[in-house]
């Protein structure tokens, strides 16, 4: 477990966040209606990274990351986000939660992340992995994001119990 | 300096940095506003939404003379052209399968405020809301509208719609010069008395294009408000005396669809000239939303919630009795908080009118008609709001052939093919028992109604279609209202 999760799963994760991000930035403008929602609930998103990230620096070096745990709870974002059958006045406050969270486990897994000796070689394989996917992509016809949400959300709940 | 930084580092203050940012967002969330209107994928849908259709082309006005191409241009070529402002009608009265619909929203600007003989030139695009913006400072007022300020003047002239107050008629009769584009193209400057105007207005968009019109205002007068509470037998008798008191300006009423008070309790509201005229009043915007609606949908949970709801009602009724409103805030009531989004099921307005000395008989037989308690049906009633309508002499398809009030009514319903079907024979029921007391229907929503009952109600549709084909001879102006009614 400690071993997958240190060497491949974090560059599945970055990877596949970015892969992922046009088709979740699609479903939240669909959702905030607003670009004033839409851009609150970036900072919101960007607010719980940083209450993330300084969760993980502040824990002892010696104590559980729970790293499998944030790999499964990005998963299920994900997975709610594609799947969400809400009222759609619903929707914009289910966007609110799923930003807190997101952001909050982005935050907590890139300051784990930058702490593993093989950050830097994933920095290079997640520059050319994304490239080379999202040229594939744009050869992809689709009518909703959801599909590709619940794909990537399956996948990333499945590595943490990888 | 040094502690602010560290304090910014500790993860409780991030914490609560997301808790406060995201409370505060949670909060601004707007209430949502369905989605519907013209579509760059081609599809148009109006306010139900129960009528999508396929369009070929949506062309946003600009101008007389770029309109006048397009007519002419339909016309040579046998096209169909549909109308369309903010698309508030219900009946997919602004478009028409593969035809061009005109997107009326950018011609909305205000061209003349005339302050000596109180009128106001505006683009047929333009809000009723954008008047009251203009003519507010002026302390003047619309003589007719609607009790909200959202619809554009063109559509609603083309409905004719109408409002609270009870002392100036129609709409339609407060229009005293028009800029028509006829079917050929021609730009013609009608005025009032003229036949075309009169087809025009409430001509449901079949005559032509409503570039501008000029109308007549009156003085922001400021208003007392004054509630009552009673039962629906008393109505007729208050109703006459309201109107018999001249101080009454606007008047409109509630009747109860909640379980245990069906049809039997009212609350009416006069709005009394006080004598003072306002020019300073800011016009107000939508307020406490969130909570109206809120109370609306516990409303809609229909059942205890339902008698809930309507004594709250009753008791903000009570609350401002004694309160003044000028004339201008008066017509522009909110309406966000009516938005209904539940997927599989529609809210939609249907309007009765009834000859002002059968209300009482009609409710009756109303009673007999709907389901008082409808908390575990399909087809619900949410909202009934009585207003008055003086007889109309001006329009072709009068819904008010003598003095009437009209029951403006709430509905929700599933869409699903018998759900539909649920809801047609309802609402089919419900007009064959107005058409019983020699009422009519409202013509601007989803028709449910058969043609037999449309012709029923509205006698004169053959004068209208043949009107129609003298002005419009190769049909250029059409839409789904058009071919459900009128098209052989």
């Amino acid at each position: 477990m400690e071993k997958n999760s240190q060497r491949l799963i974090p560059l599945i994760v970055t990877v596949g966040q970015v892969v992922i991000f046009p088709y979740y930035i699609i479903w939240l403008k669909e959702v905030s209606m607003s670009f004033t929602l839409f851009a609150w609930l970036f900072a919101v998103f960007s607010f719980s990274a940083a209450w993330g990230f300084r969760t993980y620096s502040v824990k002892k070096p010696d104590s559980s990351a729970y790293i499998s745990a944030i790999y499964s709870g990005m998963g299920l974002v994900y997975i709610a986000a594609g799947w969400m059958v809400f009222p759609v006045e619903m929707l914009p406050y289910a966007a609110l939660l799923m930003q807190i969270g997101l952001g909050f486990l982005q935050g907590y897994f890139r300051a784990w992340h930058i702490q593993k000796p093989s950050y830097r070689v994933h920095a290079v394989h997640h520059y050319l992995l994304v490239g080379i996917i999202m040229i594939g992509l744009s050869f992809v016809k689709i009518f909703s994001p959801s599909i590709f949400l619940i794909l990537f959300g399956v996948l990333l709940f499945i590595s943490g119990w990888w | 300096m040094k502690t602010m930084i560290s304090i910014t580092k500790k993860p409780w203050f991030l914490a609560l940095l997301v808790i406060i940012f995201a409370s505060m967002s949670a909060w601004n969330i707007p209430i949502e506003k369905r989605k519907y209107g013209l579509s760059q994928s081609g599809l148009a849908t109006d306010y139900t939404g129960l009528l999508p259709g396929k369009i070929e082309q949506v062309i946003p006005s600009e101008n007389i003379e770029q309109l006048q191409k397009i007519i002419k241009d339909s016309n040579k070529h046998g096209k169909h052209i549909s109308i369309a402002g903010l698309q508030h009608s219900q009946g997919g009265h602004t478009y028409y399968k593969n035809g061009t619909v005109l997107d009326m929203k950018n011609m909305n600007k205000i061209l003349e405020i005339n302050e000596q003989e109180k009128t106001v030139r505006v683009e047929a695009g333009a809000s009723w809301g954008d008047i009251q913006e203009s003519i507010n400072p002026y302390g003047l007022a619309l003589k007719v509208t609607q009790s909200q300020s959202i619809f554009t003047v063109g559509g609603s002239l083309s409905v004719n719609a109408h409002g609270r107050d009870i002392r100036n008629g129609s709409m339609a009769g407060t229009v005293k010069e028009m800029t028509l584009i006829t079917p050929a193209g021609e730009v013609k400057k009608l005025k009032r008395g003229d036949q075309l105007m009169q087809e025009v207005l409430g001509g449901y968009g079949l005559f032509g294009v409503i570039a501008d019109v000029t109308l007549e205002l009156t003085d922001n007068d400021v208003y007392s408000m004054h509630t009552k509470e009673l039962q629906t037998k008393e109505y007729e008798e208050y109703f006459h005396k309201a109107v018999e008191n001249e101080k009454v300006g606007f008047h409109y009423a509630r009747v109860s669809v909640a379980p245990g008070s069906f049809l039997n309790e009212m609350y009416a509201i006069d709005y009394n000239v006080t004598g003072e005229k306002d020019n300073s009043t800011p016009l107000k915007g939508e307020s406490a939303v969130r909570l109206s609606k809120f109370a609306l949908d516990l409303g809609r949970s229909g059942g205890r919630l339902e008698d809930f709801f309507w004594e709250s009602q009753k008791q903000f009724s009570r609350s401002f009795n004694g309160d003044t409103v000028t004339r201008n805030n008066a017509m522009r009531s909110e309406s966000d908080f009516m938005e209904f989004t539940v997927p599989g099921r529609v809210e939609v307005l249907q309007e009765f009118f009834v000859p002002v000395d059968s209300f009482e008989e009609y409710i009756n037989e109303l009673k007999n008609t709907l389901p008082s308690n409808d908390k575990h049906e399909d087809f619900k009633v949410h909202n009934i709001t009585v207003r008055f309508t003086e007889r109309d002499s001006f329009t072709h398809l009068r819904y008010a052939k003598k003095d009437m009030l009209g029951l403006v009514v709430l509905i929700q319903h599933g869409v699903n093919d018998k759900q539909m079907q649920h809801a047609e024979n309802m609402i089919q029921k419900w007009t064959e028992a107005t058409l019983k007391f020699g009422g009519t229907y409202y013509l601007p929503y989803y028709p449910y109604q058969t043609k037999d009952q449309f012709r029923r109600a509205y006698p004169e549709w053959e004068a209208f279609k043949e009107q129609k084909k003298r002005v419009d001879p190769n049909e250029v102006f059409v839409n789904l209202f058009y071919n459900h009614y009128l098209k052989d």
